[in-house]
This record gives C-alpha cells, structure tokens and sequence, in this order.
C-alpha cells in the first residue's frame, strides 16, 4: 500500500543537514503502524514526507501504486483531500466552523451533494460517539471531544492511509485512551492503513509494529503479540535501550 | 541591549510588521507636504490671496483629517501586536516601559516616515505643479522651487503630532489581564447575531432616505438634506453591523449555498470579519460618500456654469447694439473687431441681423426675427434654414438652459397674434427650438415681407446684432483676443471662449482644491481597508495552512481570497457609490440640470481606483499567504 523506498532528506543550508537517510517502510492496507524516537531523530520529516507536505531528496513514495512527489500541485491538493487523512496533536479545527462543518469539510471542498455529506457524517459521528455535539462551535467543546472531531474529519472521506502526527499530544490520559481505541477500532473496521508518529509508548502499544527512528535512520522495529501490555514494556525497554531515560521519553501512563 | 536600542531593534529588525503603519504615515505625509508646497508657491503672492487663503484652509482640514488617520492606522497597528505585548509583560515589562516602547517606536517611524513623505513629495513636484498649472489656468507657469516654508512647516507639524498621538498610546493599551493580551489572537468569538428588528430598520431607512433624495425637486432639497443625510448615515450604520451579517448568516443556513465547495470557508469567515470592521466600513463607506459628493457637486457645478454659457452663446463673438441711434459707434467697433481678427491671422466669417423687440402685452417683449436674417444666423452656426410663409411666425422656444420651473416660452407665445400695419395680424404656425437666437421669453420668426410691415408703435426698440465664427483658437489667441476685446463696453460685445475662459480660472482653485481634497478623503479610506485586511492576514494563513494539508487546491485558495477581499473591499465601495449616486441625482434635481455625465465620470473614476486598489491588495494579499504552503 504505502511504499518508502531508500528515501533521505537533505535540509541544504550554510551547513547542510540530513534530517533522514535511505529509510525503507513498507505499510500493508489495514496495518496500524506506529514510528517512535527521540526528538529530532527525523519522525516529524518523515511524516511530511508521506503526507506530501515536503519533499525527498533522494528515494521514492508510492501510495496506492502513485507516486505522490511528481503529481502537479493541484492534482497534489486533490489527491491529499482523497487519498490521506490527517489528525495533529492541536487539532486543526477551523474556530469559525461547527463540529458537523469541520466534519464534512474535505466533502465539501470536493463537491459532494449536501445529503450524502450529512448522511456520511451522521455515521462516522454515532461511530465516534460525538454525534451529540455536532451542532457545537470547536471552542464550546473538550479536548478528547476536537481530537474525535479531527479523526472524524480525516475518516470522513476513505482514505486509503490516515496519518497521525502526536494525536495524545495534547490529551490527557483517559482522552488519550478514547482516541487510541477510536482509532485502532476504525483502523479494523474500515481497513483504513494508519501510520502515527508519537512520543507516548502507551499510545504507541496501539499499534501493530513499532518503528523507531533514531538520528535519521531507522534503528529497530517490534510488532505486537498478542498482549498489549508485554507489548508496551517491550516499547519502554526499547526506548531505555535507544539511550536516555525511559522518564525523559515519554510521560509513562500506565493502565 | 538597553531599552532604547531592543526598541530601536524591534522596529528595525521587524521590517514587515511596521510597514503597513509607516507607508500609510509617509503617504499622509506626503500628501500634506504636496499639498503646501503649492500653496506657497511664490506665484500665489502675486496673485490673488484669496486663493492661497482657500488653500491654507484646506490645509488645515488635511492636517485634522491627517490627525485623525494617523491615529486610527496606529491603534489598529497596536491592535495587532496585543500579543506581542503579553509577552512583554509576562517577562516583567512594566506598563511604563512598553509605553515607553511604543513611544519611542512611534517617533522613529514618524521622523523617518516625515522625512520620506517630504522627500517623496519633493520628488513628484513638478509633476504636482505641472497638474496645478492646468487646472487652476494660472498665467504665469509654476516653476519649481525650494520650498523652505512648506518643509519646516510639514516637518514641525508631523513631527508634533506624532508626539502627540504618542500619548494616546495609553488609552489604546488600557487593558486589564495579561491572560485577555497573550491569548488576544486566540480566544475565539461566538459567533456574531443580527437582529431581526435592526436588519429591517437598516434597510427601511435607507429606503426612505433614498426616497425622499430622489422625489424632492427644487429648493425642497436644501431643505430635506439634514434629515435624509441623518437617516442614510443611521441606516448605513445598521446596514454594516446587522443587515449584512444578517445576509450572510442567511446564506449560511442555506445547505445548498454554504456547503457548495469553497464557500464554507468563504462564509465561516464572513459574519465575524463583516462585524469586526463594521465601524471600519461604515466610515470608509461615509468617507467616500463624502469625496463623491464633494466632487461630484463642484464637477457639476462647473459644467452647468460652462454649459449654460455655451449653449446660449453659440456664436464665437457676437456683437449687440440695442438701438440704432449711434451707428457710428457700432461702425467703429465692429471694425475693429474685423481688425482684430485680421492681424491675428483668425479666419472668421460674420453675418449681420435686425431684430425687433415687439412689445407684444403691456411689457412682455418679444424679439421679432425675419426669415432672411434667421437664415443667414443660422447657417453660420449649422442649423437647419427655415421658410416661414406670409402672414404666419415660427417660434423658436427658449434654449434648454433657460428653461426654468413654469410654462414654456413657446406657450406664451403661441396665445399671441402679431399685428401688422392695416389690419393685418400672423398666426403662429410652428414652434421650433434652436441656440440660434436666444431669449428668455423665446422669439418669433416672420417673413421678410412682413418684417417691414410692423407698426413702429408696437415697437419697444430695434436692435442690430453682428455675430462671427471663427476657426478653432488655441488658448493664448483666446486670451489675447479676449483681452482685445475688451476695449468695447462687455454689454455689447460677447466672446464666448474668453468668458468660458475666465469662469474657468475663477473656479479652478475651488475645483483643484475640492478633487485634492476628495482624492485624499477617498485613498485613504482605501488604506484604512487595506490596513483592516492586513492585520488579519496572520490569521488567515494560519487558517489556510490548516486548509491546505486537508487537499486546497491553488486555483481554490486564490478563489477564496478573491472573493473574500472583493467583498471586504467593494462593499463599503458600492454603498458610498449608491450614496454618492443619489446624492448627484438630488443635485441635480435641485439645480433642474441633467448631471448624468458627470455623476457616471466621477464615479467611474473612484470605481477605477478602488479596482487598482483591489488588485494590488489582492496581488500582495496572495502572495503572502502562498509563501507558507
């Protein structure tokens, strides 16, 4: 499905930087993958990267046998609004808009009938248990509740491949939770392909395979078994391994 | 780093914040330095002082108005930085040090933006004083020269009022929590109501208030002017803050229009930015209503001045005697004004005409024509000839711009028969409307073999008129013949070009001076827009940043700009024009003088300049926003 083929990213400057070097991934339809490290160890470019935000130096994406980087800057736009979904750490609701609004945005920018739009985000909003507050403006409701709202925005189209850039940044534990088990619920139920980048090995225990990342370059991966929590302590040893305190890694929540 | 060098810094390290603030002083700089640098131009000593009395009085609207603009540019710059001074205090910055701070930010900017304003005026003055010398039709050119008195006077006043609105920098700072300053650019607002009763009221007063401008006729006009200028401004007031985000909120809750595409982004937007400019619209919206008015009354002023003239005097020169007693006189003047014409090298062609001034009802007089005569008149001037035969009149009604409230000329006349010697009397036969002869009572065309037959007793005095048409003259050949001419009593000579002439530079100043003034009222209420749209592009970019990841097209972005700022911009625009629209149709009602021309010119033009203004905003609107994706 998502394709990353020895791709590096070079930030030229008075002193050139490689932020990532000859990365491969590979995501299957329907697989939930998560990618950890230490800050500035190259997740956050690499997330650009596939989310089309910024382009490689060297190497090749391909998403659904497309190749991303070549396509004209329209064809670009169109292709994020039905190909990918997007869920940030702050959200990203637009303030002047109500929850059903920022819902069917990507429909509406795509031209869909006002009937389907609705129909689609009634759905998507009893699935993810905000279907009460659709009317509410972003400001009126809680943290959890715009993080659902977000996913929601990103689910609301099919994407083949949803990305998510520190969605429990902002979240606090019990938020946090909800949102993992939104998502790892949607990412069965719709075979939509996730990829998220995080600091939260609670979060990151969500997930079907660990990547972690350090200095660029991809360090180790572990998938998951079948437990959960062998799962997580395996992603905090990991994480003591790859060098600094487990504490200055992550604030550690446990279940 | 002192205080006085992080401030210097903040500003010269900080470029694109202060730039809007400083271009928009250096521009009313500029215009008041242009603006006094012709005022004290030498040539105006010697003139008359009236006109520099006129033109230091503008001045000194300029400077309040200035005043005013300086201000309101500056509050809304301080507007914008709210933030920037949270931040300020969270790191123990006192109230005393960030008014300081601005203080002293402020008279950098204004030092440097008057010096540039001074230069930049300095820059474009010939070409100001070239503009100057062909409107205000001054005989002596206006060279360029150094204006030492308007320099030191622009520089004290900006300087003194850029202290001055210094220290207004407390009343726009006065805020309460420094969480309400940090968090200023994020709290987000509910969204905007109408009321129902206000969006009605809005668009009721505004339709009495057109209704009663444009049925009013005659002096009833000057009479009506304060109410309906009252009840336009309040409805206008309510048309910005309610009716329009009463509008849009409509719109929105219309699910085929507000989920059409790119209109949700355009409509989430419009209710809240249409209420928090809508002071700035209605001003701008006055503003300009204001410069439209003021031009388009001066502007048509002039042309019913000019126009009358040449409509009732359609021959270049012409020549009266109103009796026959002195033909010598008549002999010597009329050749001399051959003679004039000869060694100016003019080539003219003259015609000589009787006309009787028949006494027709106990006082109202009437001047008699025959046929021949009208004939020769009229070819000189291109009309059609006419034949008029025995014992009938053609009545030639009064010219258009002497047609006044009451009966037509025509009317009159047409209750009338002429009597002849023996018994004989003429019948009106038709009535005709030409420049060919003008009177106020109209005039009566009868054939020549009658023309001898009227009764000298009927007769209240004959007159002889001579009239020339001469080639196309440049405008010195009008001055010096006009001069020429006025060697002969003004009662019996004429010339047309010369009087035009004269109107013209009577009326110049007041006409330079008028568009001067309104071409400032109506840029800076450009710049008050431009400045509104600006201080949110922050916002906006974030906004669409946001957008963007989510899939916008680049087509779609320019799209939602565009129409954003053509509604931003245009609506205060169209309103001022309907305003302004109504007003000239009021004034021209009032003058019963057809301002068509004028209105659409005046208006035409401001439509043009705000079209630049647009496409320059949005130009430099787009590209900013397209530099963050």
């Amino acid at each position: 499905m998502l394709k990353v083929n020895k791709v590096s990213k070079v930030y030229e400057g008075k002193v050139s930087y490689r932020a990532l070097s000859d990365i491969d991934l590979t995501v299957e339809k329907g697989e939930f993958v998560a990618i950890m490290g230490p800050s500035g160890s190259g997740k956050t470019t690499l997330l650009n990267l596939i989310s089309t935000n910024d382009t490689p130096t060297t190497g090749k994406i391909m998403l659904n046998d497309q190749q991303p980087h070549t396509l004209s800057k329209n064809q670009l736009a169109t292709f994020r609004r039905t190909e990918l979904g997007f869920v940030f750490q702050d959200f990203n609701l637009l303030h002047t808009l109500t929850v059903e609004e920022n819902m069917v945005l990507p429909l509406t920018l795509e031209g869909i009938k006002v009937k389907v739009m609705k129909e689609k985000a009634r759905q998507i909003a009893e699935k993810l248990g905000i279907d009460s507050i659709m009317s509410k403006r972003v400001y009126e409701i809680s943290g959890g509740q715009a993080q659902r709202v977000a996913i929601a925005r990103a689910m609301i189209h099919q994407p083949s491949l949803l990305l998510a850039d520190e969605p429990t940044g902002n979240l606090d534990s019990k938020a946090s939770k909800d949102v993992m088990h939104l998502l790892t619920k949607l990412n069965k139920e719709e075979k939509t392909s996730l990829l998220m980048v995080t600091h939260d090995a609670q979060a990151a225990s969500y997930s079907d395979r660990v990547i972690f990342i350090r200095d660029g370059q991809l360090e180790s991966e572990i998938h998951r078994g079948d437990n959960r929590q062998t799962f997580f302590q395996k992603i905090i040893d990991m994480l003591s391994l790859m060098g600094g305190e487990t504490s200055e890694l992550s604030s550690i929540r446990l279940s | 780093m002192n205080f006085r060098q992080f401030a210097y810094r903040n500003v010269t390290r900080n470029k694109r914040t202060y730039v809007a603030y400083f271009l928009s002083s250096m521009f009313t700089v500029m215009v008041f330095f242009s603006f006094l640098l012709f005022a004290f131009h030498p040539t105006f000593e010697t003139i008359n002082s009236s006109v520099r009395t006129g033109l230091l009085t503008s001045g000194g609207i300029i400077y309040v108005f200035s005043f005013f603009y300086i201000l309101y540019s500056m509050s809304t710059f301080l507007q914008s930085r709210k933030r920037e001074f949270g931040l300020l205090m969270m790191l123990g910055a006192s109230n005393t040090q960030i008014k300081a701070m601005v203080f002293i930010e402020n008279l950098l900017i204004g030092t440097f933006s008057t010096m540039f304003g001074i230069s930049l005026g300095l820059l474009f003055a010939k070409t100001i004083l070239l503009v100057a010398e062909n409107v205000l039709i001054i005989d002596e050119r206006l060279h360029f020269y150094v204006p030492f008195e308007a320099i030191i006077i622009t520089l004290i006043s900006f300087l003194a009022l850029f202290v001055i609105i210094s220290l207004f920098v407390a009343f726009v700072l006065r805020t309460s929590r420094l969480v309400a300053l940090i968090k200023s650019d994020q709290t987000p607002k509910k969204e905007p109501k109408a009321s129902i009763f206000l969006s009605v009221l809005a668009g009721l007063l505004l339709a009495i208030g057109y209704g009663i401008a444009l049925t009013v006729k005659g002096v009833a006009v000057v009479m009506a002017l304060i109410p309906v200028v009252v009840i336009v401004m309040i409805g206008t007031y309510f048309f910005f803050t309610q009716l329009s985000v009463f509008i849009v909120r409509f719109l929105k809750r219309r699910d085929y229009i507000f989920y059409k595409r790119t209109n949700i982004i355009l409509f989430s937007d419009l209710s809240f930015r249409l209420k928090d400019n809508a002071r700035t619209f209605f001003m701008v919206a006055m503003i300009s209503t204001v410069a439209f008015s003021a031009i388009g009354t001066l502007f048509g002023l002039h042309s019913y001045l000019t126009d009358g003239v040449i409509e009732i005097n359609p021959y270049s020169i012409s020549y009266k005697m109103d009796s026959d007693d002195q033909p010598e006189i008549m002999a010597e003047e009329v050749n001399y004004i051959h003679s004039q014409l000869k060694s100016m090298g003019v080539e003219a062609t003259s015609e000589t005409i009787d006309v009787a001034f028949v006494d027709m009802n106990e006082g109202y007089i009437v001047p008699v024509l025959k046929e021949s005569d009208y004939n020769k008149a009229a070819k000189l001037i291109g009309e059609p000839i006419i034949d008029v035969g025995e014992g009938e009149t053609i009545i030639n009604d009064q010219t258009v711009a002497m047609i006044s409230d009451g009966p037509k000329a025509s009317e009159t006349l047409m209750t009338f028969l002429i009597d002849l010697e023996g018994d004989h009397t003429l019948t009106p036969a038709k009535v005709i409307q030409t420049n060919v002869f003008s009177s106020m009572n109209g005039s009566y065309v009868i054939n020549d073999a009658d023309y001898v037959k009227l009764p000298k007793t009927s007769m209240n005095r004959t007159s002889k008129q001579v009239y020339w048409m001469t080639e196309e003259l440049s405008r010195d050949e009008i001055v010096e013949l006009g001069e020429a001419l006025e060697e002969i009593p003004p009662y019996r000579v004429s010339m047309i070009d010369y009087t035009v002439f004269q109107i013209e530079r009577g009326y110049g100043p007041a006409l330079f001076v008028g568009l001067f003034i309104g071409l400032i009222f109506f840029v800076s209420a450009g710049s008050f827009l431009y400045f509104r749209v600006f201080t949110d592009v922050d916002k906006e970019k974030e906004k669409f940043t946001m957008v963007t990841k989510l899939g916008l097209k680049e087509t779609e972005l320019k799209k939602i700009i565009t129409q954003q700022l053509a509604i931003l911009f245009f609506s205060p625009i169209i309103v001022a024009l309907i305003h302004g629209g109504v007003a000239l149709t009021a004034l021209s009602h009032f003058f019963d003088y057809n301002l068509i021309n004028e209105s659409a010119l005046v208006l035409g033009g401001f439509t043009v300049i705000q079209l630049l203004y647009f496409v320059l905003a949005r130009h430099f609107y787009i590209k900013q926003v397209k530099r963050i994706l």
